[in-house]
């Protein structure tokens, strides 16, 4: 009785639309005109008629994992940093959580005019140790880096937050012992506090690989709805949007909405039993 | 004053527009002189959001179809071919002094525009055509030779570099100050109105086409020409040298002595009121015949679903006939459709700045269509995926014949 409110969200804001997806992927539907049965045919054209599927596929995994692992590299280093006993650490653990409270969209705008060609701040410093303007985002070589930057930024602080606390739990008596055989700070960095996190980095794995599969504001922003230039960010979450809304074919959208669901659901379940077992060899090493 | 959502608690009648605040406000006008001759039609003004097709689609998709809708020559086919839009020769039919008058006082080509599948989709309200802003200042002080003021008086591509390079000038470091020209229109669609302006097309026949010109050599000549200003000539600024400043900034600020626009631009140009500005004429390529403009027009639809069609016929019938064009003509925020209202003194003086008023009078005369088929966001979504690296000087626009071209059949010969 106490959880039937909850219940009845779940079911009507998440049940329902995944189920309504789930037979939308398998009509031809657009908005207006009755949905017609086609079948497996949306998928189909899916894999073997759409050329810029395997490029936004090739985008959104390029995306993936130029996002998660300076994400989880960087995220490291800054908890590491911020877990150390200094004084004024709160000033800079307030810094580095800042961008959490920004919104992505307010975060492109900005990144916008650092990205500016000709007068961005980035490339005002690039020129004072003498490098050209770079092209950032008007270029199709440099619009992924580019968009890559601005998403590490974005995920770095959720990232360190979750490393952070797993760190704190970390028992100082280990750090001890291991000073006394000689370890130094990054020894007992590389040979404590890694493994003994590495529940917390699984989840920030999986929760990164999660978000910038499903990218999408970020790259409406900064290089718009089509994903460009030319293909360079046509990523999934771009070619959903733009054949939803733009072309109107939700049918067509929902089957790509599944197939990325699969897609992540295979990585997720591959990623927690590669973790798992791991786990079990390290007990039994232990033993 | 903008409602945003269509609600069901009255029975006013729902008009769906995208406009900007000053546009929005000579609607109202429009609105209220409708309101002052039918006080029992009780109007309510619905403002588009970002994308009017996304918004309008949301409403009808929801079951809460504006009654009247506005409508865009690129993108109506996609909702008229969907069932969305009433055909309004049911009422034309009805309506025979009314439809008498329309023939007789308008322009044929831009109501063929919203003529689809043999229906009239939408009536036209306003022409958006392109054609050049000039400063007429820096025009004198390079002692260059005003350009034409007419559409019958053509100025060729190689006439049109030449006084774009004497307008052009650099600083000591060789970095530009001023422009000769910048385009404030969607540059894939500038780059194909300089193609067209080569003597072709952009297809045969004009609706619902299974080919466009990508493939023509002319045509690509033009759009060669166009991205060829900014990469090979440096008479205009690539898509890098404006991410800071809007080419419209650019022109009214006078760092730019020419830019392409339409109609939509005036305002912004008419605000800048030490600007000496007078317009003119598209340049004509080597194997164009005749100096062309885009027939860009918006229209009024009624929606299909309205059960209020009868009303909603009073409110186009009105907008789009004399009186409403009339009070269109003197806001100076859009160029009409009907010949009376484009000659009427209420619209030159709406346009006291401009000498070369021909251009606006004679722009929807001496316009030619974009493709029309319910197929445009993808075309245009090709559009700019390809023609993309022409412009950035990365490609020749002769690359265009065998990638976009076949592209975009594929796209306009599905289903």
């Amino acid at each position: 009785m106490f959880v039937a409110p909850n219940l009845t969200a779940v079911a009507v804001f998440t049940l329902f639309p995944l189920g309504f997806s789930l037979y939308m992927s398998a009509q031809k539907w657009d908005l207006f005109r009755p949905a017609k049965f086609v079948g497996l045919a949306n998928y189909h054209s899916l894999f073997a008629a759409d050329p810029l599927f395997v490029i936004a596929l090739r985008n959104t995994v390029v995306y993936t994992v130029g996002t998660v692992v300076p994400t989880l590299l960087i995220s490291l280093a800054v908890a590491g940093v911020l877990n150390r006993k200094v004084k004024g650490i709160s000033i800079f653990r307030t810094i580095i959580f800042l961008p959490l409270a920004v919104s992505s969209v307010v975060m492109a705008v900005v990144w916008q005019f650092v990205f500016n060609t000709n007068n961005g701040l980035l490339n005002i410093m690039l020129g004072w140790i003498g490098i050209g303007p770079v092209p950032w985002l008007n270029d199709p070589k440099w619009a992924m880096l580019s968009l890559c930057t601005v998403s590490v930024w974005r995920s770095v602080p959720f990232a360190t937050v979750i490393l952070l606390a797993a760190m704190q739990g970390v028992p100082d008596n280990l750090y001890e012992a291991a000073k006394l055989d000689g370890a130094g700070e990054i020894r007992q960095f590389v040979s404590i506090t890694v493994p003994l996190i590495r529940g917390a980095v699984s989840f920030v794995m999986v929760i990164s690989i999660i978000h910038a599969f499903q990218a999408f504001d970020l790259v409406y922003v900064l290089t718009g709805g089509n994903g460009g230039p030319e293909t360079a960010t046509y990523v999934l979450g771009i070619m959903l949007f733009q054949h939803a809304f733009s072309f109107l074919e939700f049918g067509y959208a929902s089957a790509l909405a599944w197939v990325m669901f699969a897609i992540l659901l295979v990585l997720t379940v591959l990623q927690l039993r590669l973790g798992r077992r791991r786990a079990a060899q390290e007990e039994r090493s232990w033993a | 004053m903008w409602p945003t959502a269509c609600s069901s608690d009255d029975d006013a009648l729902t008009f769906f527009f995208a406009a900007n605040p000053e546009e929005a406000d000579a609607r109202q006008r429009v609105v209220d002189a409708f309101q002052r001759r039918h006080p029992d039609i009780k109007v309510r003004t619905l403002l588009s959001g970002g994308n009017p097709l996304q918004h309008m689609s949301i409403y009808c998709a929801g079951g809460k179809c504006p009654d009247v809708l506005m409508a865009w020559d690129l993108t109506y086919a996609g909702l008229a071919a969907r069932g969305v839009l009433l055909d309004l020769n049911t009422m034309l039919a009805q309506d025979k002094v009314f439809t008498a008058d329309v023939k007789a006082d308008g322009i044929r080509s831009l109501y063929d525009t919203f003529t689809f599948y043999g229906g009239q989709y939408a009536l036209p309200e306003q022409w958006s055509g392109n054609f050049l802003y000039y400063n007429k200042k820096l025009f004198a002080e390079a002692g260059v030779r005003s350009p034409p003021g007419r559409w019958d008086q053509p100025w060729s591509f190689g006439e049109f570099l030449d006084v774009a390079k004497a307008l052009t000038k650099r600083d000591r470091s060789g970095r530009v100050s001023q422009w000769g020209y910048v385009d404030s229109w969607v540059a894939f669609y500038a780059a194909g109105l300089f193609g067209m302006n080569n003597g072709v097309p952009w297809c045969t026949p004009r609706m619902n086409p299974t080919h466009l010109n990508f493939d023509n050599e002319a045509f690509l000549e033009g759009i060669q020409f166009y991205a060829d200003l900014a990469h090979k000539h440096r008479v205009a600024p690539t898509s890098s040298d404006t991410q800071s400043m809007s080419t419209m900034d650019l022109f009214t600020s006078g760092r730019a002595a020419m830019a392409l626009g339409g109609h939509w631009r005036y305002q912004t140009v008419d605000l800048a009121k030490d600007l000496d500005f007078d317009v003119t004429v598209l340049p004509t390529g080597p194997k164009g015949r005749a100096a062309r403009s885009n027939i860009g027009t918006t229209g009024l639809a009624i929606a299909a679903s309205s059960p209020r069609k009868q009303q909603a016929w009073e409110f186009v019938k009105f907008a789009t006939g004399p009186v409403g064009q009339a009070v269109t003509a003197k806001s100076g925020l859009f160029v009409p459709v009907l010949r009376s209202a484009i000659a009427s003194a209420g619209f030159a003086e709406a346009h006291a700045r401009i000498g070369n008023l021909a251009v606006l009078t004679g722009g929807p005369t001496h316009s030619e269509g974009m493709p029309v088929t319910p197929q445009w966001p993808k075309i245009a979504s090709l559009m700019d995926r390809n023609i993309g690296p022409v412009l950035r000087g990365t490609r020749p626009a002769t690359s265009l014949a065998s990638g976009l071209s076949h592209a975009v059949d594929e796209v306009l010969r599905s289903p």
